[in-house]
C-alpha cells in the first residue's frame, strides 16, 4: 500500500484512473460475507457510532497512532516532526492533534512502525493485484471481496471502478454499508455488486440518532428503494442485513423486535440472511492510539444467554428462524443469574 | 480452581473415546509409564568379547542434545549388558551373518515373549541394543574412525559447535516393502533371495555378496520362528484361561501366528499381525525405536484384507478393535527410555501412517478402512503414535475433509500432518528427472509415494533417502558471507571453557564492508553456500563410510528393494532409490537477512555495510534503531509480497542446485533436497550469531519452509501462497512436473500454521475452513499441520508480542492482531478462546 502524503489524499473522484482512501486490505477474512474473502476497509463514515469498533476508519485522510509496545523510544519522531507536534511524555509519545498536519515524516523515519498511519491512497488496479492473489481461495469457497469500511459509498466513483473492475475480473463482491448516502449513490454501484450487506441499528428516527448521530430516516428509505429495485432489476443478486448488538443501545428486545418487524413486513422476501453480531472491545487501544475517548470503553459484552434470548426475538419476529445468525464476543452468562447446579 | 479453570482444561485436552473395556485397560495401562510392571525398555545383550561395543554413535549424531551422553552410552549399554551364547562358528563368519545370526538369536531366546491381557496381537519386546559384533580388529579400526582429530565425532562436533548444523548417517526412516510381505509372505522374500544365492558363482558365494545374502536368509526367517514363538506362548495362556471368549481369541492369534507373516496373509487379522511383527523386528534389527520406520499407504495394503474379512462376517468394531490394539503397540517404541520419562530422550519417533490420498490416473483412493482408521484415530486420541498423515488433492472427497476437519477442531489441529500430493508428486517427479531414475518413479507410480518419520516424502519398499541425515544451516553462508568467510566470534567451549580462535574457514570472499553493490554481496553468499554444503558432504562421508563398511542391518535390506538383487546392504546404498537428504534449517532467517542487507545497506541506505556488521557483532547492543529497521521495515518472506519472495526463490534454486551435485564417496548416494527443521531451529539460535533480519542470537531461528515467526503479516493464505512460491509455484503453461505443479523440494517441506479456533466454531466456518485448505491444494506447499491457537499460547503471545505479531483474532467483521490489543482484553480473548476450542 502507498503510504501517501495527506496532501495527495484523493479529490478528483472522476480521474481515468481513480484512486482511494483505503484503510487496508484484510485477506482472509471470514466474518465479511459468505466464503473466504478479502475486505477492503474505506476509509471515511458519515456515521459516528457510539460504539464504532473501527474508530481508525472515520476520517476520511490517513491519520497517525502510535502503539508503546512497538516503540523503542529512540525519540527520532520527536525530533523530525516539522511541526513539533509529537512530544514525549510519561505515556510515551503524545500527539497534539491541532498540529500534526499529516505529513506522515515521523511514520518515515520511525524505525518499529510505532508510528504508522490509518491508511492511505490506493488504486482500483493495485487493489486487484493484491486481490487477486488469493483468488483459488476465493474460488473454492464460494468467496470474493467485500468493500467495507468507513464507508464505501462516500467515494462512490472510486467504489464503483473498483466493483466494476472486480466483476470484470469475476469475482464476487459484496458492498457492506450503513445505507447513509444518496439512493443514486447506491443505485451506481448496484450493477456491479451481487451482495449487500445492509446495516440496519434501530428502525426509531431519534433512537438511531441517539446511536450514530443521524436518524434512520435516510437509511430505511435507501433500504426500500433497494428492495424495489432489487424486485425490477434482480440486482444485487442478496441481501443481508447485519445488526449491531450493543449493550446499553441496540441489544435490546424492543430494538430487535422492531428491525425484525421492519423486515418482516417489508422486505421478507429479499432479505436473505439477518446476522446479530455482538459487541466487542477489541477497538480499546485503537481509540488509544487515537488519542479519542471512547464512551463505550466500559461496556459489558453481551451476555451469552442474553444474545440467545435476542436471537429468539429475531426469530420469532421473522418467522423464519433459519435466516438469523449471531457471531461476535459473548460473556458467560453471569454467575449471579445462575441458579441450581450449573456452572 | 476457578470454574474458568476447570472448564478450560476440560476442553482443552482432547479425550479418548468409544473405547471397548479391553481397549480402555490396554491405552490405561501404557499411559501408566514406567510405573508399568511390564514394559518395553532396551535391553542390551553382548558377544562376550572384551571390545564389544553395543551402542552405535552415528546414528546419534543428528541428535544434539546427546552429544556430552554418547561415551556414556557406550560404556552404560556395556556395563549391562548380557552375553549371549554365540555359535560355534560366529566369529569365522562375514560381519552381515554375524549380525543377523545375532539378532535373531537374541530376539528369539534372549528376549521374553509376552502378551498382554487381552491384546488381539502378539508381538511385545522389540527395544533392544544388540553387540554389533565386531570382532577385535574391525572394533579398533572402527574405534579409529570415530575418535581422534579427525575421526568422525570430533568432526561433526566442530560442524555443530561453529553453526553449521549437523549430519550423521541415521537409521530408520523408510517405507519397508510390507506389501510385499503381506503378499508373498516372508516365505516369498526368503525365497527371492535363495535362488539369488543359489545363482551365485562359486566365488561370488566365498565373497561379500555371499556373505550379505546369507545374512538375509538368516534374517528373512527371523519374523517365522520368533511368530511361532507367540503362537505357542498364546496357546499356553489359552490352556489356563478361564473366560471362553478369551479363549477363543487367543486361539485364532496362535492360529494367525503359526501362518503369517511367514505365508502371505488371508484375513484382516492376519495382515495386521503379520504386518506388526515385521515392523517392530525392524526397529529391533536397527537397535533403535521407530525413527521415522514407515508404513506408507496402510489403507491401500491393508484393504484387500479388510474387505474379505468383512464379507467372511468380521464385525466391522472388532476390525478396528485389531487395529487398535496394532495402534497400542506402535507406541511402546517410546518405552525404550522410558525411565528418563514418558516418552523417553526424545519424541522424534514418526511411525507414519499414510491414509487416502491419489491413486491411477487423479483417482481418489480414500475408502472404507481409511474412515476405519480415522476412527480408530479419534477414538484413542491423544496418542501419539503411529502418526496419521492424511494425503489430500483435487480430488479428495467433501466426506473425507469434513472428517478431517472435524478432528482437527476437536484436538487444537493435532493430530494430522496433511500433505499435498499434486504439490508432493512434482517433487519426486523431479527428483525422477535430476537423478535420472524415471524408470523408478514416473506417472504411473509416482502416487504411491508416502511420507517418513515426520513429513519426508520418499517412496515406498524400494526407497532410503536418508531423510533426516544431513540438517545444515544455511544462514551460516550469510555470516560467512558479510566476515570474509569466517566466523563473527571466537568459539568458546561451554563445558570446557577452551576458547578456539576464528579462523579461515570458508573461502574468501572479501571484506563486505567494500561490497559497492547488493550482487557483490549476492556472489559471496554464492560461493559460501558451496562451501557450506561442501562441508556438510564431506562430514556425511565420514559417518556414511563408516555405517557402510562396520553396520549392515540384514534384516531391513530384506524390506527394502535393490539390496537383494545387489548383493550389498541397505547401509551400503543398496536400495533402488538410495538418496540421501540434505535438510535446510535457517531458510527464513536467511532469506529475511539477504533481504535486510539489500533493504538497508544497498537500496534504503539506511546504514553502511560495515555499520551492520558491527551491529551484528554486537548482538545488536547499541543498535537498536537498526534492529528496528532491520525487524520492521525490510521486506519479509511469507508475505505475498512477490520481490521478497523471488529472494526466497533464489535462495531455493542455489541450494537445491547444488546439493544435486554432489554423491557419497563410499556408498553412491545422490544428495536430494529437502526442507525439515526438526528442533534444530530452536538450539542453534544460541550458536549462529545475530542475523541482519533483526534477530538477536538466543532467539530461535526460522522453522524449515515457515517464515520467521511474527513475519507472516498478511495472513494465512498470504503465508500459504509465499510457501508454494518458494517451491517453485506453478507453471503458466501448465506444464509442471506433476501436471502444472513445481516443487523442488522432492523430500518435501514442513510448514506449520497457527489458526484461531474461531475459524472451527460452527458449521458455516467449518466450510470456510475447508475451502481454505482446498486453497492449500492449489497454492501451498508439500505439507501442512495447523496448531488451533489455545490459551497457553495466547498466554505466551502475551509474554512476546513481537513473535505473534501475524496471530489475529477474528470477531464478528473486525479482525485484530492479537498482539496490538491491550493487556486487559487479551485475558478476554484468552479466556474465551479457551472456551471457544471446546
Amino acid at each position: 500500500m502507498n503510504r501517501a502524503k495527506g496532501d495527495r489524499a484523493v479529490k478528483n473522484e472522476n480521474m481515468i484512473f481513480p484512486r482511494g482512501t483505503v484503510l487496508r486490505i484484510q485477506r482472509m477474512s471470514v466474518e465479511d460475507g459468505p466464503g473466504i474473502r478479502s475486505t477492503v476497509f474505506f476509509k471515511g463514515c458519515p456515521l459516528r457510532c457510539a460504539w464504532c469498533h473501527n474508530p481508525e476508519s472515520i476520517s476520511n485522510t490517513p491519520e497517525i497512532h502510535w502503539e508503546g509496545h512497538k516503540c523503542i523510544g529512540c525519540l527520532e519522531c520527536v525530533n523530525a516532526c516539522p511541526d513539533h507536534a509529537l512530544s514525549s511524555t510519561d505515556n510515551g509519545i503524545a500527539i497534539d492533534r491541532s498540529k500534526c498536519k499529516g505529513c506522515l515524516t515521523c511514520t518515515e523515519i520511525c524505525p518499529s512502525t510505532a508510528l504508522e498511519a490509518y491508511g492511505g491512497t490506493m488504486t482500483a488496479s493495485g487493489i486487484i493485484r493484491e486481490i487477486d492473489k488469493d483468488r483459488v481461495y476465493y474460488e473454492k469457497s464460494g468467496g470474493g471481496v467485500t468493500l467495507s469500511g468507513g464507508e464505501p459509498t462516500l467515494q462512490p466513483a472510486f467504489a464503483r471502478a473498483l466493483l466494476k473492475e472486480l466483476k470484470e475480473h469475476g469475482l464476487h463482491t459484496a458492498l457492506d454499508t450503513c445505507g447513509q448516502c444518496q439512493w443514486e449513490t447506491l443505485e451506481s454501484l448496484m450493477p456491479y455488486t451481487d451482495l449487500v450487506l445492509f446495516d440496519v441499528k434501530a428502525i426509531a428516527p431519534e433512537q438511531h440518532k441517539d446511536y450514530t448521530g443521524v436518524t434512520s430516516t435516510l437509511i430505511l428509505e435507501n433500504l426500500l428503494k433497494l428492495s424495489e429495485f432489487m424486485e425490477s432489476t434482480g440486482m444485487p443478486g442478496s441481501l443481508w442485513i447485519r445488526t449491531p448488538v450493543i449493550p446499553d443501545h441496540t441489544a435490546n428486545p424492543v430494538n430487535i423486535r422492531a428491525i425484525g418487524t421492519f423486515i418482516r413486513e417489508k422486505l421478507i422476501d429479499r432479505v436473505e440472511r439477518w446476522d446479530l453480531c455482538a459487541f466487542n472491545k477489541l477497538c480499546t487501544h485503537k481509540y488509544e492510539g487515537l488519542g479519542i475517548e471512547w464512551g463505550c470503553r466500559d461496556l459489558d459484552l453481551v451476555a451469552e444467554d442474553e444474545m440467545e434470548r435476542l436471537a429468539g426475538v429475531a426469530r420469532k419476529v421473522l418467522e423464519k428462524p433459519d435466516m438469523v445468525f449471531t457471531s461476535g464476543q459473548l460473556e458467560k452468562p453471569r454467575l449471579s443469574l445462575i441458579t441450581g447446579g450449573k456452572g | 480452581m476457578s470454574t474458568a479453570g476447570s472448564l478450560l482444561e476440560r476442553h482443552a485436552v482432547k479425550e479418548p473415546k468409544n473405547l471397548s473395556p479391553r481397549i480402555q485397560w490396554l491405552r490405561e495401562y501404557y499411559f501408566k509409564g514406567s510405573s508399568r510392571a511390564w514394559n518395553n525398555e532396551f535391553t542390551a545383550w553382548s558377544t562376550g568379547a572384551e571390545w564389544d561395543i553395543l551402542f552405535d554413535e552415528l546414528t546419534f549424531y543428528i541428535v544434539p542434545e546427546t552429544y556430552a551422553f554418547l561415551q556414556t552410552f557406550r560404556s552404560s549399554l556395556q556395563q549391562a549388558a548380557r552375553n549371549v551364547q554365540l555359535h560355534n562358528d560366529f566369529w569365522k563368519w562375514s560381519l552381515p551373518e554375524r549380525k543377523a545370526w545375532f539378532i535373531k538369536e537374541v530376539m528369539l531366546n534372549y528376549v521374553p515373549q509376552e502378551v498382554l491381557p487381552g491384546d488381539l496381537i502378539a508381538g511385545g519386546r522389540f527395544n533392544v541394543q544388540t553387540s554389533k559384533c565386531w570382532t577385535k580388529k574391525e572394533a579398533q579400526e572402527r574405534d579409529k574412525l570415530i575418535y581422534g582429530k579427525t575421526g568422525a565425532r570430533a568432526a561433526m562436533k566442530w560442524f555443530h559447535d561453529h553453526g553449521y548444523g549437523n549430519s550423521g548417517a541415521t537409521s530408520g526412516h523408510l517405507v519397508p516393502g510390507y506389501e510385499r510381505v503381506l503378499e508373498l509372505g516372508w516365505k516369498g522374500i526368503y525365497d527371492d533371495i535363495r535362488s539369488r544365492y543359489e545363482s551365485l558363482s562359486v566365488k561370488d558365494k566365498k565373497g561379500p555378496v555371499g556373505g550379505q545374502l546369507r545374512a538375509m536368509m538368516t534374517a528373512a526367517t527371523m519374523a517365522k520362528d520368533l511368530a511361532w514363538r507367540y503362537a505357542r506362548l498364546c496357546e499356553r495362556i489359552g490352556q489356563d484361561e478361564k473366560d471362553q471368549a478369551r479363549k477363543a481369541e487367543l486361539a485364532s492369534m496362535a492360529k494367525n501366528l503359526k501362518r503369517v507373516p511367514w505365508e502371505p496373509a488371508r484375513t484382516f487379522w492376519e495382515a495386521v499381525q503379520s504386518l506388526w511383527i515385521t515392523h517392530m523386528l525392524v526397529m529391533s534389527d536397527e537397535n533403535y525405536p521407530g525413527p521415522g520406520v514407515s508404513f506408507g499407504r496402510i489403507d491401500q495394503y491393508l484393504l484387500p484384507y479388510w474387505e474379505l474379512s468383512l464379507s467372511e462376517g468380521m464385525d466391522r468394531e472388532f476390525g478396528k478393535e485389531i487395529l487398535k490394539c496394532f495402534w497400542l503397540h506402535a507406541n511402546t517404541a517410546y518405552d525404550a527410555m522410558i525411565r528418563i520419562g514418558n516418552q523417553g530422550i526424545t519424541s522424534g519417533y514418526g511411525q507414519l501412517v499414510s491414509l487416502s490420498g491419489m491413486g491411477p490416473g487423479g483417482r481418489d483412493m480414500t475408502n472404507d478402512l481409511t474412515y476405519a482408521m480415522l476412527e480408530v484415530v479419534d477414538d484413542l486420541s491423544p496418542i501419539l503414535e503411529p502418526k496419521p498423515n492424511v494425503r489430500l488433492h483435487r480430488g479428495s472427497p467433501e466426506k473425507l475433509l469434513d472428517r478431517t476437519v472435524e478432528m482437527i477442531s476437536m484436538s487444537q489441529g493435532s493430530p494430522f500432518l496433511l500433505n499435498f500430493d499434486e504439490r508432493s508428486m512434482a517433487g519426486m517427479m523431479a527428483e525422477a528427472k535430476k537423478a535420472k531414475v524415471e524408470h523408478l518413479i514416473n506417472e504411473d507410480n509416482v502416487f504411491d509415494y508416502a511420507p517418513v518419520g515426520c513429513l519426508e516424502n520418499t517412496m515406498a519398499g524400494n526407497d532410503r533417502s536418508g531423510t533426516v541425515d544431513n540438517n545444515l544451516n544455511l544462514f551460516k553462508a550469510v555470516e560467512l558471507a558479510l566476515n570474509d568467510g569466517r566466523d563473527f566470534h571466537d568459539f568458546i567451549d561451554p563445558i570446557t571453557g577452551k576458547t578456539e580462535k576464528v579462523r579461515q574457514a570458508g573461502p574468501s570472499t572479501g571484506n563486505a564492508a567494500r561490497f559497492r553493490i547488493w550482487d557483490d554481496f549476492w556472489k559471496a553468499y554464492v560461493r559460501q553456500t558451496k562451501y557450506i554444503i561442501k562441508e556438510c558432504v564431506d562430514l556425511y562421508e565420514k559417518s556414511e563410510s563408516i555405517r557402510a563398511k562396520f553396520c549392515p542391518t540384514p534384516y531391513v535390506s530384506c524390506l527394502v528393494k535393490g539390496c537383494a538383487e545387489k548383493g550389498i546392504d541397505v547401509t551400503q546404498g543398496g536400495a533402488e532409490l538410495s538418496f540421501t537428504t540434505l535438510e535446510a534449517v535457517t531458510f527464513a532467517t536467511t532469506v529475511d537477512s539477504l533481504l535486510a542487507i539489500k533493504s538497508l545497506v544497498y537500496e534504503r541506505k539506511e546504514c553502511k555495510m560495515k555499520e551492520l556488521i558491527k551491529a551484528l557483532k554486537s548482538n545488536w547492543q547499541g543498535y537498536e534503531t537498526l534492529r528496528a529497521k532491520a525487524t520492521f521495515k525490510a521486506p519479509k518472506y511469507g508475505r505475498d509480497d512477490d520481490e521478497a519472495d523471488e529472494m526466497a526463490r533464489m535462495v531455493m534454486n542455489l541450494w537445491c542446485e547444488e546439493t544435486w551435485k554432489h554423491r557419497t564417496k563410499s556408498t553412491l548416494r545422490q544428495f536430494r533436497p529437502g526442507m525439515l527443521s526438526w528442533n534444530y531451529w530452536v538450539g542453534d539460535g544460541f550458536i549462529l550469531p545475530a542475523s541482519p533480519d533483526g534477530r538477536p542470537k538466543g532467539r530461535f531461528l526460522s522453522n524449515a519452509i515457515c517464515p520467521v515467526s511474527g513475519a507472516d503479516i498478511s495472513g494465512p493464505t498470504a503465508n500459504m501462497n509465499s510457501v508454494g512460491k518458494a517451491l517453485g509455484g506453478k507453471a503458466e503453461n501448465g506444464k509442471g512436473d506433476w501436471k502444472e505443479y513445481f516443487n523442488c523440494l522432492p523430500n518435501g517441506a514442513s510448514h506449520t500454521i497457527s489458526m484461531s479456533p474461531s475459524m472451527m466454531r460452527n458449521r458455516e466456518q467449518r466450510e470456510k475452513f475447508k475451502a481454505f485448505i482446498r486453497g492449500c491444494i492449489e497454492n501451498g506447499g508439500t505439507s501442512l499441520q495447523i496448531n488451533m491457537v489455545d490459551a497457553a499460547m495466547l498466554k505466551d503471545a502475551q509474554k512476546r508480542p513481537e513473535e505473534y505479531r501475524s496471530l489475529l483474532v477474528r470477531i464478528t467483521g473486525y479482525n485484530a492482531y492479537f498482539s496490538s490489543i491491550g493487556h486487559e482484553l487479551q485475558n478476554e480473548v484468552i479466556a474465551r478462546i479457551s472456551h471457544e476450542s471446546c
